[in-house]
């Protein structure tokens, strides 16, 4: 069951992104969003996936925000002293629409730790973590699936941070130095 | 060409005794952090793409504290770069390697060394690591260079 603290949670990282959205000043924006990764990290952290949570605070909480600050120092503040932005009613209707179909699949997910859930009786999930230890000799089933068993998937992964940063860093130097 | 930056209220960089402070204690932990995220990953928690992420971090906290300019005239623009391509190329060499040893690729057991599986898996972290911190430095320092490019052209 839910306990306070998750709940808490839950509301605290739905306010941030709703800030994060309606806030006039990117500014602001940018700090609910940075909190909105926060919490979402520490999410992570409640269903048992810290690998993911420490990702979500470095790249999330900490680097995008820098990013974003660095970009927004190109852009100018709105003349108007209003706070939040107009909710423009289409695309706020489009964007529920889109939640609540997306939400109806909820219900076919298996609760957080079920025993019979598909993730924790499969044949594969079994094998890696009765074999991990044996075979690859590290305590932390995660890292003996990403870096040995599917470790060809994560060169391909690296491949991609490679590429993606290195084209970004080219065509991004290519608008500065012209 | 490089205006004091103090003079300017707009720019992204405050020269700031505090920040200074902070940043040149903390440094040291956060990149000893970073590298132990990194090789920890095979125990605990972590690896090398959050590893990465930490080291990059140190790059960015100096950035922010010393001066962005300073910070990548001090480092260089090729490092990062060659960093990001050198984790690669270990990457695969490391697979590569134990194809030719006869096994498959990343197969780490062919490697005749203690433990070979788990000390490959931490190379192989490592490597990550390299390229993501590579990643996370470069792009800091061109969307940083762009920004104070652009208030050069304005005023």
């Amino acid at each position: 069951m839910i306990t306070p603290v998750e709940a808490a949670l839950l509301v605290f990282i739905l306010c941030c992104a709703v800030a994060t959205a309606l806030l006039r000043d990117v500014l602001a924006a940018i700090i609910a969003f940075g909190a909105y990764s926060l919490g979402i990290a520490i999410i992570w952290v409640f269903l048992r996936a810290p690998d993911v949570g420490l990702t979500e605070a470095s790249v999330g909480a900490g680097v995008m925000t820098v990013l974003l600050l660095l970009t927004i120092a190109k852009t100018t503040r709105p003349p108007d002293d209003r706070t939040f932005e107009q909710v423009n009613v289409p695309a706020l209707a489009v964007s529920v629409l889109l939640v609540v179909s997306l939400s109806a699949t909820l219900f076919a997910l298996p609760a957080v730790g079920a025993s019979d859930s598909a993730v924790a009786t499969d044949e594969v999930t079994n094998y890696y973590l009765e074999n991990a230890y044996e075979e690859s000799h590290v305590k932390n089933a995660v890292t003996a699936v990403l870096a040995s068993y599917r470790g060809f998937d994560t060169f391909g992964e690296a491949v991609v941070v490679y590429s993606a940063g290195i084209g970004l860093m080219i065509v991004l130097r290519r608008e500065v130095l012209g | 060409m490089s205006a004091d930056p103090v003079e300017e209220p707009q720019a992204p960089y405050v020269e700031s005794p505090i920040i200074m402070t902070t940043v040149r204690v903390i440094t040291p932990f956060v990149f000893t952090l970073g590298l132990f995220v990194m090789f920890h990953g095979a125990d605990s928690s972590g690896g090398g793409f959050q590893g990465g992420v930490i080291v990059g971090t140190v790059v960015l906290m100096l950035g922010i504290a010393f001066g962005i300019e300073t910070t990548r005239d001090w480092i260089g623009t090729t490092i990062p770069v060659g960093l990001v391509g050198l984790g690669v190329v270990a990457f695969l060499l490391a697979g590569i390697g134990s194809i030719l040893l006869g096994g498959a690729f990343l197969q780490y057991d062919v490697y005749p060394i203690y433990h070979a599986a788990k000390y490959g898996m931490e190379f192989v972290e490592l490597a990550i690591g390299l390229i993501v911190a590579g990643v996370v430095t470069g792009l800091f320092f061109v969307i940083a260079s762009e920004t104070t490019d652009d208030k050069e052209v304005d005023q």
